[in-house]
């Protein structure tokens, strides 16, 4: 971590948690601070029976000043349970599967408003006002687009390079449907999220620098034959890309709203290239060992047709374990960097405890011929949310809702024509 | 009289205030601290239940009032009225078995029967000249990136095996797609292949191991079975079902475990590779004895092969994609027998 903790503002919990694991060798100076923040505390607690100030719904005057020193926490809970996730999954995949996809849209809307509506935010639940007809649009488009993707790569091969212009076009549009889409239709306590900006800012955080769209055009004229231009072509991209993610993420987070509050974001492209490097690393410190062993183990047996998973396993292995360090890394640095209105974050994803989460959920869905999905998603919310830390800087009463934004919360079934929800 | 305690939220902050809801006929009162409003029932809208979740119920003036999910709030209007059909679907384990066995003979049904009669009436109407620039550029592919060779055979044994070749499909409903290709690959050892709008590639190796003319007409009509039956296509159309399927299903679990989401497509589209390879054997058994030949020649040169090749199976040989089985030779000595 390259911050330096701010214990004062840690709740009892974290502080015996960190004082549990602290390297006091290495940190020996932060280690110090920890145990006088601890004292400080068990002082306060002695005076007071409520250190801890979980629920921030009625900040009253007549609290400890003691607490009143670190911020508030709105305290983040999911509590969806896979019992009866289970039931709402299975009744909604045999609809969807009995209309042949069209109850899809409905079932989105059950789904999310499931997982909207057990996850709590200082006692309330988020609310998800999305209607099926727009993600119904959203989907019939989606599925259009893939179709002439894939005419145009399995059959009329001449058409490709004209879909892959199209689809060029059309990402930024469809990066700033869906998160319009989620924002004005997710609420909390009555109040909607809001995405303002339009294609052409998206246009611009898409295609800055212009290094996909010269990726995409020499794909079309069939430049990557050439292996100079393709190792050009690939380090520049390769190197490029954590700046170009912290575009996107930045893009998404400062053009959304809550209240009139837009979202603030203060990661920088170093920050991702680290995460991302580390990321390289791993997948080649996994491939090169196990590469080794497995072409060793090729080279003693007899059956050739092990070759191609001998060969697969590891670099899968690399790659599950990268994904799960890069989903760690860069949720707990987006989140961490994410400032909205008086609203801080502080997100604790670990890499081991994602690989775990999705080695169990994988080994659980194989297992069950899939009846354990929901199950899977379950636990996962849960994980995110027990990771995810809310606190409060200041008072909620900075979040003003106009009177437009508490209709819309009601005004979302009344459907505009050209609302639709492209995010699959 | 029935009254309701929860939290109300007026939209314009995010502060939630202890309130409570008393109904009497139809009309509802609204009690937040001192305050109280009337509004009568029909001018409310309940959000739908969804598990154990708090419900939301809207006034006309666009504020709310949040509270635990109760059996009375089902009797005010609704918000999304077709949703509380479903909910109460969701609420029943007795329904959650049915839809899993609905769910289970669904998928069954439609892999084994539904999807191959589907995807063979309709490949028969799609013109088989939408495969060929697809095999045209497969071909070229190959040979670009050097896993074929320019063929060693001399000509006269080109021009047998062609003029065989000629005899089989003569009659044939696709006869004037077919293109044969020879080829030297060291890579696909002993082979043949069919590749889209009816090429058919054959390698050395493949017409080395073969003692006598016959033996390589067999394999050929074997492949000619594989365009006549439009596989190539039916393939395509049934795999990208199952994989449409499979996403359908898995579509949950993608998102949070990369490990799963294309399992089932793969296990599924195997098993229709092995079913058209048997289809295809039937196939070049009929077409091969109604031209004069002997099916027997398809199961000696199988069993050379898989004598031979036993020991040393490079990844793309014949026999890794081909599985030869003693039924299948065995299916071969049956056909020549009738």
């Amino acid at each position: 971590m390259d911050y330096e903790p701010d214990y004062s503002r840690y709740t009892w919990d974290e502080l015996l948690d960190a004082s549990e694991h602290i390297n006091r060798e290495k940190y020996a100076e932060r280690a110090q601070r920890l145990d006088e923040e601890i004292t400080r505390r068990t002082r306060g607690i002695s005076e007071d029976n409520h250190p801890l100030v979980a629920d921030s719904l009625d900040i009253t005057l007549e609290q400890d000043p003691q607490v009143q020193e670190q911020p508030p926490e709105l305290l983040l809970e999911f509590r969806g349970s896979a019992r009866e996730y289970f039931r709402i999954w299975i009744v909604n995949l045999c609809l969807t599967l009995l209309t042949l996809g069209v109850f899809s849209a409905w079932a989105k809307v059950r789904k999310k408003r499931y997982s909207y509506s057990h996850t709590t935010l200082g006692g309330t639940p988020f609310q998800y006002l999305g209607q099926p007809i727009p993600i119904l649009k959203g989907r019939l488009i989606a599925a259009v687009g893939f179709l002439a993707y894939y005419v145009s790569t399995h059959f009329i091969t001449s058409l490709l390079p004209y879909i892959l212009a199209a689809g060029l076009i059309a990402a930024p549009w469809v990066i700033v449907r869906s998160a319009a889409f989620n924002a004005r239709y997710s609420a909390f306590r009555n109040m909607t999220f809001h995405f303002d900006a339009g294609y052409l800012g998206a246009l611009k955080v898409l295609y800055a620098w212009g290094i996909i769209p010269a990726i995409v055009i020499g794909m079309m004229f069939n430049w990557p034959g050439k292996p100079v231009v393709l190792g050009i072509a690939s380090a520049v991209f390769g190197f490029s890309y954590p700046w170009w993610i912290r575009r996107l993420k930045r893009f998404i987070v400062e053009h959304t709203s809550y209240g009139g509050k837009k979202g603030a974001f203060f990661a920088t492209g170093g920050q991702f290239f680290k995460i991302y490097f580390i990321a390289g690393l791993i997948v080649v410190a996994v491939m090169i060992p196990s590469g080794a062993l497995a072409s060793i183990l090729l080279a003693s047996t007899k059956k050739s047709w092990l070759g191609p998973y001998l060969i697969a396993a590891p670099m899968y292995a690399g790659y599950v374990l990268a994904f799960a360090y890069v989903q760690a890394r860069s949720g707990n640095l987006v989140w961490n960097h994410t400032h909205l209105g008086p609203l801080r974050f502080q997100s604790t994803l670990r890499c081991v405890g994602l690989l775990k989460l999705y080695v169990t959920n994988a080994l659980g869905i194989v297992a069950s011929l899939g009846l354990l999905i929901p199950w899977a998603v379950m636990r996962t919310l849960k994980y995110r949310a027990d990771n995810m830390r809310v606190l409060q800087e200041g008072e909620l009463t900075e979040f003003q809702g106009s009177d437009m934004g508490s209709v819309a919360a009601v005004g979302a079934e009344t459907i505009d024509f050209f609302d639709l929800d492209l995010s699959l | 009289m029935i009254t309701i305690e929860g939290h109300y939220f007026d939209g314009r902050q995010p502060i939630g205030v202890p309130a409570r809801m008393d109904f009497v006929d139809q009309d509802a009162t609204l009690t937040v601290g001192p305050i109280s409003d009337h509004c009568a029932t029909f001018h409310l809208k309940v959000s739908p239940p969804i598990g154990s979740a708090d419900r939301f119920i809207t006034f006309p003036n666009g504020a709310q009032f949040s509270c635990a999910d109760h059996a009375f709030l089902d009797s005010l209007p609704q918000e999304s009225p077709s949703e509380g059909r479903v909910a109460w679907l969701e609420e029943r384990w007795g329904v959650a078995l049915a839809c899993i066995a609905t769910i289970f003979c669904m998928l069954l049904a439609g892999y084994f029967f539904g999807l191959p009669a589907a995807a063979e009436r309709i490949a028969a109407r799609i013109p088989m000249e939408t495969e060929q620039s697809l095999g045209r550029q497969a071909l070229t592919w190959l040979d670009g990136k050097g896993w074929f060779k320019p063929t060693k055979l001399d000509f006269d044994k080109q021009k047998t095996i062609r003029d065989g070749f000629n005899g089989l499909r003569r009659d044939l409903p696709m006869k004037d797609y077919y293109h044969l290709e020879f080829r030297s690959g060291e890579v696909f050892g002993p082979n043949a292949l069919a590749l889209p709008g009816g090429i058919i590639v054959i390698t050395d190796d493949m017409v080395k191991a073969a003692e006598a003319t016959e033996e390589v007409l067999a394999i050929l009509a074997h492949e000619i079975g594989h365009v006549e039956l439009r596989h190539s296509m039916r393939s395509v159309l049934q795999n990208s079902v199952v994989a449409a399927a499979a996403a359908a299903v898995t579509s949950d679990a993608a998102s949070l475990s990369v490990a799963v989401a294309g399992l089932p497509a793969i296990v599924a589209q195997t098993k229709y590779s092995r079913k058209f390879e048997a289809a295809a054997d039937e196939y070049a058994f009929s077409l091969l004895k109604q031209k004069g030949y002997s099916p027997t020649a398809f199961a000696s040169l199988m069993e050379r092969l898989a004598r031979k090749y036993e020991k040393e199976t490079g990844p793309f040989a014949y026999i890794s994609t081909h599985p030869v089985t003693a039924e299948r030779v065995q299916r071969a000595r049956d056909a020549a027998a009738k």
